[in-house]
Formats: structure tokens, C-alpha cells, sequence
């Protein structure tokens, strides 16, 4: 059972590993530099009804579960659970800030996980902020727009996952990096403890977290449009683009405003 | 080539003048402060949420759209190209709509005051003519929200929430319904009126 998990797993890393480097590739040379223009979406007709799926899920399921853990679950645990989820995630955006090109910073993630992980209790109290160690949340979709040498807006081909919502092949490739290099899985994985138990339990309640966050936001975004996957898809390519610039803009102040002026000068 | 060096030495003469007098220069025309706009408007659009409800509301960030933002710019660059094809009837009927749907969303959307409070940040005076206003809108629980306002002369512009641009969000929501309808403005424009009317 588990070498056919194993091989299973194993060839699907394979299998991953050339759709990344297929979707680096392609990302780098998908046109429309201006930024201003609209999202490249070759693949609209697929996106949609993936994202006509996605939306029956989340409303007769998801969303419904978001609104529970949301309205019944006492704030405390919420805010538990939550720090619990980020201290996992905190070996792989320190992972991601040493591919930044900033070991400070993985070095100050790496020791608040250390501080929240033992004094904090397997993470459920961020101690770690208290100390003036703030928080910081970094992937890899953000670390190639970092070094990639277009605009942010432009993060390759739109791409709506399955389950997971909107995303495009630059963050696509970042989401399986993530996934790859997380030092949890591998850990769960190798030591062959239930890791499936675990990790679907823990991708099952990030799910839940982010969703009940971002309930009033997606709805919002819904009532208030005439064709919510068109704004959707600007809306988190313009939330993309802006992360990425706040981090090109802590390496490059100068060069950025440059770029941003030729922008505006094309728009 | 020129235009570049020339747009550059503008950007330095700019900053050499904001550091020397400290008060952003935007223009010669322009003698608005745009911080103290965006302050100004925030302020106003708090009054509202704390004293008014329902229609009475909506009226009120009517008013406030209309006296603070560019609205019909704002309705223009969010129908992108379209605009030229729209008739003089159209775009008017356009112009109105948005701005009552805009007024509808704003006021459904802070719902009761909890106590926010607006921090104005950087001012930045952009080579295009428009000044970019960093703020952070404080909450009581929770991290603050990312807020950059563009202000072109006394009117703003577009309004960014954690780098979404409302401009540029209903310019892709816009164009797509109108290539999913035959490409015309018509559909678009009774649709976004039957919204405001429901």
C-alpha cells in the first residue's frame, strides 16, 4: 500500500517537476508588458467551467463550512488554528526568502518558528511577535515574479485550479515548489505516519482558514460585478502583481519607479 | 530617447523641490493638497457611515462621489475603449449608472463604524500628472488594509485596495461582459441601470 503510494507520489513529483519548468518557460515569454492591459487568458473556455464547478462547490459546501468555522467557532481557537497552520508554513517562506536573496530574513522566520514551535506550543501562540520577530508570508510564485524580468501583472497564462481557485502558471509553479520543498510533507511522507491523514488535514483546515477570511471580500467582489470571473481574474492579478512590487521595490526602489513611470506613461 | 531624459530630469527637479520646500508639487495648475483630499474624504465618508443608514446613505456617498472623485474620468477608463464606440445618450446613461451602483456597493459596504481610522501615509507625485497617496485603513482587530488613492488635480481618481485598482477591476468586469454580448455597450449600460434600480 504504501510503495504504490510511494511510487504513485513519485511519479506524479516527475510528472510536476516538467509542467513547472513547462510553465517557467511559458511564463517568461507571454506578451502584453504593459501591465495595463487586460490578464492573458488563453485558456478562458476551461477556466470558466472549472470556475463554474468551483463556485456550486463553494456555495452549496464550502462556503456554508467557512461561514460555520467562521460564526460558531469561538475567535480564540480560530486565531489557534490559524497560528498553528502559519507556524507549518514557516520552513517554506523561509525557504523562499534565501531564493529572495535575504538570509536575514529566513534566518529571523526560521527563529520564529523555533520560538513559536517550543514556547509557543506546537505554535498555537505566537509568542514569536511578542519578541518584535514579525511575521512575514512568502511563496513561490512571488520569489519568480521577484527575479522575473517583467512586469508583476504579468505572471504568465491565467489559470483557474480546481478546488483551489484563481492562480496562473507563475504561481501555478509556485504553489508545486511550495509543495515539493515543504519540509512537513517530506517529513510525513517519508516517515510514512498517516501522511495523507495529516497532510489533507492540514490543507483541509488552511482551506477552511482562508476561505472564512476572504468571505466578505469574494462576496463583495460578486454582488458588485457584471461578470465576476472577468473581475476576479484582474482582482487577483492586480493583488499578485502588487505583493510582488512591494517586495521588487525593497531591492530596487529606484529602478522601480522608473518602471512604474514608463507605465504610466503607456497607459 | 528624449522624452525619457526629459521625463527623468522632470522627476528630479520634483524631487529636489519636495525636498527642499517639503510640500509635494503636483502641477502649476493644481493647488489642492492631496493628501488633505483623501484625508478630507475619508473623514466625510466616516461621518456618513456613523450617522446614516439605508437610502439616506447611499445618497450621501452619492453626494461624496460626486464632489470628491472624478466620476465621469473614473466611468471613461473603465470602459476602456469602448467609450469611443458608445453614443453621447450611452455614455451619459453610463456615467449615471456607475455611480449609483459605486454609491450602492460603498454604502452595503462598510455596514456599521467599527472604529476605523484612516493613516495617511507617502505622497508621491507621479510623472503623469496624477499624485499617488499611500494610506493604511486601521482596524480595531486584525491587520490594517493597504488603501493608495490617486489624485489628479482636486478630484480622485481611482481608489486601491491592497493593489486593487477599482478602476481597473470594473475595466476587465466591463469589457468582458460587453464581448460576451455582442460587443455593444447597450447591454452593459441596462444591465448595470436594472442593478441600481433593484
Amino acid at each position: 500500500m504504501i510503495g504504490v503510494t510511494r511510487a504513485f507520489a513519485a511519479s506524479i513529483r516527475r510528472s510536476m517537476v516538467a509542467v513547472a519548468l513547462a510553465g517557467t518557460v511559458v511564463g517568461g515569454c507571454a506578451s502584453g508588458d504593459t501591465g495595463a492591459a487586460e490578464v492573458w487568458d488563453p485558456l478562458e473556455t476551461p477556466n470558466r467551467f472549472i470556475f463554474s464547478i468551483n463556485r456550486a462547490v463553494d456555495v452549496i459546501a464550502f462556503r456554508p463550512l467557512a461561514v460555520m468555522y467562521r460564526d460558531l467557532v469561538p475567535e480564540r481557537a480560530q486565531t489557534g488554528v490559524r497560528n498553528v497552520l502559519d507556524n507549518l508554513g514557516e520552513p517554506v517562506t523561509a525557504i523562499n526568502e534565501v531564493f529572495q536573496g535575504d538570509p536575514n530574513r529566513a534566518a529571523t522566520t526560521m527563529a520564529r518558528f523555533l520560538v513559536n514551535s517550543t514556547i509557543g506550543v506546537a505554535g498555537i501562540f505566537d509568542v514569536a511577535s511578542s519578541f518584535g520577530l514579525e511575521r512575514t508570508k512568502e511563496d513561490f510564485g512571488k520569489t519568480i515574479g521577484l527575479w522575473a524580468g517583467v512586469e508583476p501583472e504579468n505572471g504568465g497564462f491565467y489559470l483557474m485550479l480546481p478546488a483551489y481557485g484563481p492562480s496562473n502558471a507563475r504561481d501555478g509553479t509556485g504553489l508545486m515548489m511550495d509543495y515539493l520543498v515543504d519540509p512537513f510533507r517530506i517529513l510525513t511522507f517519508n516517515l510514512a505516519i498517516d501522511w495523507d491523514v495529516w497532510q489533507i488535514g492540514r490543507y483541509g483546515m488552511n482551506a477552511v482558514d482562508y476561505r472564512s477570511r476572504t468571505i466578505f471580500a469574494l462576496d463583495d467582489l460578486e454582488k458588485n460585478s457584471v461578470d465576476y470571473y472577468a473581475a476576479l481574474r484582474s482582482a487577483y492579478t492586480q493583488n499578485r502583481a502588487d505583493q510582488i512590487r512591494e517586495k521588487r521595490e525593497k531591492t530596487n526602489a529606484r529602478g522601480e519607479l522608473e518602471r512604474r513611470d514608463n507605465l504610466a506613461l503607456v497607459r | 530617447m528624449p522624452k525619457l531624459a526629459c521625463r527623468r530630469v522632470v522627476l528630479q527637479f520634483v524631487a529636489a523641490a519636495a525636498m527642499f520646500i517639503a510640500v509635494p508639487m503636483v502641477g502649476p495648475a493644481v493647488a489642492a493638497d492631496p493628501a488633505q483630499i483623501v484625508q478630507n474624504t475619508a473623514q466625510q465618508v466616516i461621518e456618513i457611515v456613523k450617522t446614516k443608514t439605508g437610502t439616506d446613505r447611499q445618497a450621501a456617498i452619492l453626494g461624496i462621489l460626486q464632489a470628491n472623485f472624478d466620476m465621469p474620468a473614473m466611468a471613461r477608463a473603465a470602459l476602456g475603449t469602448h467609450w469611443n464606440q458608445a453614443t453621447e445618450q450611452e455614455r451619459a446613461r453610463f456615467v449615471k449608472a456607475v455611480a449609483t451602483a459605486e454609491a450602492k456597493a460603498y454604502s452595503e459596504r462598510f455596514g456599521q463604524y467599527g472604529g476605523q481610522t484612516l493613516t495617511i501615509g507617502k505622497v508621491t507625485p507621479r510623472a503623469n500628472g496624477a499624485t499617488i497617496v499611500d494610506s493604511r485603513l486601521n482596524q480595531t482587530s486584525g491587520q490594517p488594509i493597504k488603501l493608495e488613492w490617486e489624485v489628479r488635480g482636486d478630484r480622485i481618481t481611482d481608489v486601491k485596495v491592497e493593489g486593487v485598482s477599482m478602476v481597473m477591476t470594473r475595466r476587465s468586469d466591463f469589457n468582458s461582459y460587453i464581448q460576451n454580448h455582442g460587443g455593444k455597450v447597450e447591454p452593459l449600460v441596462s444591465e448595470l441601470e436594472a442593478r441600481a434600480a433593484r
